[in-house]
């Protein structure tokens, strides 16, 4: 078979998807961008009137700001993990979905801090924080951590690209149909990549020392912002546990959200032959194990402060236990067990049923993030002794909310934006593999002779 | 000068509480139902000058803890004896109500046959208030203070005179006198005696701290007494054993600078990753560069 | 010798005070006091500390302080008070047996640092040790911390320690992340949420020792009034307790006092039992507890006050239960 011709086939085939605009995607990036325009709106409220806009007062001085904060970094975390997991152990799977991860990864890293920067009151002095650096303070590794992550998740990002973008640029030479700019982009972005074997083997040895590097630094950017928490003496926040726990629970997420998003994309742009049931399934295997982990981690947690009975801690379960029962109940019991009920029976591992189970584990995850933020502030050492309600118990209020959506809708936004330029479907990755397999047949085939 | 500009006192003062009366936002108010409470005491102090104090208040007839300071009233201290009066000077009233008057050491006073210096304090008074005066009579009299160590005992001593007609020291009977130290913000009171044959002597407590240099500032002071007023001295002394409290605590968690072992984890694990990026994008440059060669020979 | 010094400045401001109240006087020739106070009167804004004052002319007078106040604010710059006043280690000691919740310790913090009604550097709460325990007032100032969890946080160095024990925060440094907040285990912080007309005025220039004009999405806390301190006099809370709950003195030279009473600060902690709250977190806090033994005051004195105030303490299970029986 034909290296070239076989390229040719792919682009055609998975170009389609970058080429044309259906009603469908149109109406789609419109409602995104239109709840983007209302949280833009918000944000020059909250920019204009200060934080008094948000439901955040002298106790909870945190919100679902950082809620979406810590969910956002560990999905990109935990994308990061994923991808360098993937690539680095040659997984035959890998293929259909670690462009989606790689995606994943940088958005949600790119998202995420400007969830801190909206919780920041004066970010006219964000400067200060070069200006003035204190490296003593959980907040200066974060921002050192998150900076140093998303540069090489990017440079990793990009090193996934270059075949892609190199057989994209050979494909359009001869397209009339794409237009001038696509092509100088590819042509620029690909920079010279022919495949060559020396240049094959050169990218992918950075490629892989890349993903050791980027699960290192997942592993060190969990635990910084699990110590932002775990490192203070509020009750709920001081343990030593929370560092893996925000591991496994940013993994966790990442695994559902990645889920997830392989369901819509496979449903949106019919991708079925790639993206099978068998990724669903294996999706759904792994996130059984990360949810039992998970539960396993909350359940330490929880049963520790509560066995023990410390009398702070004890006022942080009445807290749970009574203001936010229904919450705990879904985040920590419901999010945990009924992934767990759906994952565990292996006829129940079907495409839908996973996401469904992806879903509920998101949607648990980041209650979960919530309940750890916000009940911890509403009950320090000294009880609040206030007459006003919303200096007593936070509630978020629709500026908050609509910055939030506006975080998922520019996440999805992007992401859409992405996916009109490379195809989800890493080509070069397709390529690879039927050479491998090629290779394969040809070796057995000499064998078989041989014999 | 200033009982010049004072002169139109009155016609400004009646204009002003025209305007006031009709403007509603006026803040004046009425003080007819506050009683005047004139108080005077005088104090020798340590460089053996004289102050005089006069306290000028108005006091609610209903709520007697409703104090309101007079400000800026005029008073007027005056030596007197029998019908002799010799003004010693004026003062006005700050926002607390307090005038002060400080007469020097080599202040000539108008004494009697026991020795006794009677004084003055007097509000003149006009249409609105009336006048208010008080009086008090002292003796005059030398209180020292010395500070020695005796026997390895840190001794304060006290003695104090009074003085005839002809000037020879008659030693104090039976008067209180007290023993502070000075602190930041006020004197702590360290002994309560009684000077009796003009001296009282007293063992300074030996772990007091003093300042940064180990000094004390000792008074000995005679407090509002019926003879002798309030009579101040004091003296300096190096029998403090100061031990700072704060400990150079250098590279702390909380200090400006960090502890060492951060500078180090966090240069180590910077440069490590930072030198994987560098190679990184140094092995995309040879790619770049090797794809170019392929352009210039498929061109060529 | 040090101390001279500062005694001195005192009698010097004093003498400055009155200075400026005489000029101010033969400035307006021919005028009364009272015209000259109240004329100054309305062109400032009827807010900030009133007090009332007898004229010779018999009438009472409600003149703004700062009319009165009018002194040159030795300024210490952001920079200056980062160092300290030297040889000091401020430290606080409050008597819980003698707390009745007069609330004059708040209201004159409040006055001075400009804080609007519910912001309170120095809070009262009402807690009880344990369940058998009857509850006390127990007012909480920033405990000024030797292991300050606040500034070992902090990003930027806003909040800063000094030689002389007091945590400062400087609000032209401060970025307004809130970790500060987050990490204070006593809730001793408080941010500016929103703008504010005062924090326009800039007739006092700011310096961390007075936290005024404080600033929108920055943090402040009870400062200890470090600007009083340069002036040789007690902080705000301490000397307005009309029962001398507070003390407040130098560690250094071993001597606290309440205004009133100058004791060793030693020996009062060891004679009365004296404690730190919540000393088991580490922080080392600079202020100290006396325990709330032979109270002076029955709780229910706290309790004459108006409704709002009272609202604030309903959490408490002894104060529901006074109110049950229509105590309160």
């Amino acid at each position: 078979m034909n290296i070239d011709t076989r390229k040719r086939e792919l682009v055609k085939e998975l170009s389609p998807m970058l080429e044309k605009s259906s009603l469908l995607s149109k109406i789609w990036i419109i409602s995104l961008i239109s709840i983007i325009l209302v949280g833009l709106y918000a944000f020059i409220l909250q920019l204009s009137n200060g934080h008094e806009v948000t439901g955040m007062r002298d106790n909870v001085v945190w919100g679902i700001y950082i809620v979406n904060f810590i969910f956002f970094v560990c999905l990109s975390y935990s994308g990061a993990f994923i991808a360098g997991v993937l690539h680095f152990f040659e997984t035959p799977l890998k293929n259909s979905i670690a462009r989606i991860v790689e995606i994943t990864t940088v958005l949600s890293l790119i998202i995420g801090p400007v969830f801190i920067l909206l919780c920041i009151g004066r970010l006219d002095r964000l400067y200060y924080l070069f200006l003035y650096p204190r490296i003593q303070s959980p907040i200066s590794w974060d921002i050192i951590a998150i900076l140093t992550d998303l540069i090489g998740c990017f440079v990793y990002l990009y090193l996934t690209f270059i075949p892609d973008l190199a057989i994209l640029r050979d494909a359009s030479k001869e397209n009339a149909e794409v237009p001038k700019w696509r092509k100088k982009m590819y042509k620029f972005l690909a920079i010279g990549y022919q495949d060559t074997p020396t240049q094959h083997e050169r990218l992918h040895k950075i490629i892989r020392i890349m993903s050791v590097m980027i699960i290192a630094m997942a592993i060190v950017a969990y635990s910084v912002l699990a110590w932002i928490f775990s490192l203070t003496v509020q009750p709920g926040w001081n343990s030593s546990i929370f560092a893996p726990y925000f591991i496994i629970s940013g993994l966790y997420s990442g695994i559902a959200v990645i889920i997830i998003a392989m369901y819509i994309i496979r449903k949106f742009y019919k991708l079925e032959k790639y993206i099978t049931k068998i990724h669903f399934f294996a999706g759904g295997v792994i996130l059984l194990i990360f949810s039992l982990l998970y539960g396993y981690f909350t359940f330490s947690e929880y049963f520790s402060r509560w066995f023990s009975h410390k009398k702070h801690d004890v006022d942080l379960l009445n807290t749970l236990f009574s203001r936010y029962f229904w919450q705990f109940i879904f985040a920590n019991y419901f999010g945990i067990l009924m992934p767990i009920a759906i994952l565990f029976f292996k006829k129940l591992r079907t495409v839908k049923l996973v996401t469904i189970a992806a879903i509920i584990s998101v949607l648990g995850i980041w209650l979960n993030k919530y309940l750890i933020v916000v009940p911890t502030l509403e009950t320090p050492y000294l009880p609040i002794q206030d007459t006003r309600a919303e200096f007593v118990h936070y509630s978020a209020t629709w500026v908050e909310y609509s910055l939030s959506l506006t975080g998922i809708a520019a996440f999805c936004l992007f992401f859409t934006l992405i996916l009109k330029f490379v195809p989800a479907i890493p080509m070069s990755g397709i390529i690879d593999l039927e050479k491998r397999k090629q290779l394969k047949r040809k070796k057995d085939n000499q064998l078989a002779t041989e014999l | 000068m200033k009982s010049n500009l004072f002169k139109y006192t009155k016609i400004t003062a009646f204009l002003a509480v025209l305007l006031f009366s009709i403007n509603s936002n006026a803040q004046e108010k009425d003080a007819s139902n506050y009683d005047m409470s004139f108080e005077f005491k005088t104090i020798k102090q340590d460089d053996n000058s004289r102050l005089l104090e006069a306290n000028f208040n108005g006091k609610n007839i209903e709520d007697r803890k409703d104090i309101i300071p007079m400000f800026n009233a005029e008073i007027k201290f005056f030596n007197v004896l029998n019908e002799e009066e010799v003004l010693l000077g004026t003062a006005k009233t700050s926002k607390e109500g307090i005038a002060q008057f400080t007469l020097p050491e080599n202040q000539k006073y108008l004494t009697d046959e026991n020795g006794n210096i009677n004084l003055i304090a007097r509000f003149e008074g006009n249409d609105a208030v009336a006048e208010s005066s008080a009086e008090i009579i002292v003796k005059n009299i030398k209180l020292a203070l010395n500070l020695e160590e005796i026997d390895s005992v840190k001794t304060v001593l006290v003695t104090a005179f009074t003085f005839d007609e002809s000037g020879t020291e008659i030693p104090l009977e039976e008067t209180d006198v007290i023993i502070y130290v000075q602190g930041m913000f006020s004197k702590m009171k360290i002994a309560e005696g009684t000077i009796s044959e003009g001296a009282f002597e007293f063992e300074m407590p030996t772990d007091l701290p003093g300042d940064s240099n180990g000094n004390l500032t000792v008074f000995s002071i005679i407090e509002g007494n019926e003879q002798y007023g309030t009579v101040i001295q004091k003296k300096n002394i190096k029998w403090g054993v100061f031990q700072k409290q704060i400990k150079e605590n250098q590279n702390t968690l909380w200090s400006s600078a960090a502890p060492v072992w951060m500078y180090v984890v966090l240069t180590i694990l910077l440069v490590g990753v930072w030198a994987n990026y560098i190679y990184t994008i140094i092995n995309l440059f040879k790619i770049k560069k090797e794809g170019q060669d392929i352009e210039l020979e498929t061109e060529s | 010798m040090k101390k001279n010094k500062t005694e001195e400045g005192g009698t010097d401001r004093r003498k400055f005070l009155k200075l400026g109240l005489m000029t101010s006087l033969t400035a307006i020739a021919g005028a009364s006091i009272v015209t000259n106070l109240a004329a100054q009167e309305e062109e400032k804004e009827p807010s900030g500390e009133v007090i009332r004052l007898l004229t010779p002319e018999g009438k009472i007078v409600e003149v703004n302080a700062s009319n009165i106040n009018k002194y040159p604010e030795a300024l210490i710059t952001p920079a200056e008070s980062r160092i300290g006043i030297p040889d000091r280690k401020f430290v606080m000691v409050i008597d819980l047996a003698k707390c009745k919740n007069a609330r004059k310790c708040v209201e004159e913090c409040q006055k001075a640092h400009k804080l609007d009604d519910h912001q309170e550097f120095i809070k009262i709460q009402l807690i009880q040790n344990h369940e058998e325990g009857e509850p006390y007032w127990f007012p909480k100032p920033c405990f000024h911390c030797d292991e300050p969890p606040c500034v070992i946080v902090c990003p930027t160095g806003a909040t800063f320690k000094r030689d002389d024990g007091i945590v400062l925060v400087d609000n032209t440094r401060c970025i307004g992340c809130k970790f500060c907040v987050t990490s204070c285990p006593y809730s001793a912080r408080q941010f500016n949420w929103g703008h504010k007309e005062k924090f326009d005025d800039k007739s006092q220039p700011y310096s961390p020792e007075t936290g005024v004009p404080a600033a929108e999405g920055t943090v402040m806390k009870c400062d200890f009034c470090p600007d009083l301190l340069r002036q040789g006099e007690l902080p705000h809370c301490a000397k307005a307790c009309p029962m001398g709950v507070i003390y407040f003195g130098d560690k250094n030279e071993d001597i606290v006092t309440n205004g009133e009473e100058t004791v060793r600060f030693s020996q009062l902690i060891n004679d009365r039992g004296g404690y730190r709250h919540l000393e088991h977190l580490g922080t080392k806090p600079n202020v100290y507890y006396l325990p709330a033994v032979n109270r002076q005051f029955p709780l229910e004195r706290g309790f004459n006050i108006d409704e709002e105030i009272v609202e604030r303490y309903k959490d408490v299970p002894y104060v529901q239960e006074l109110k049950k029986q229509g105590k309160i």
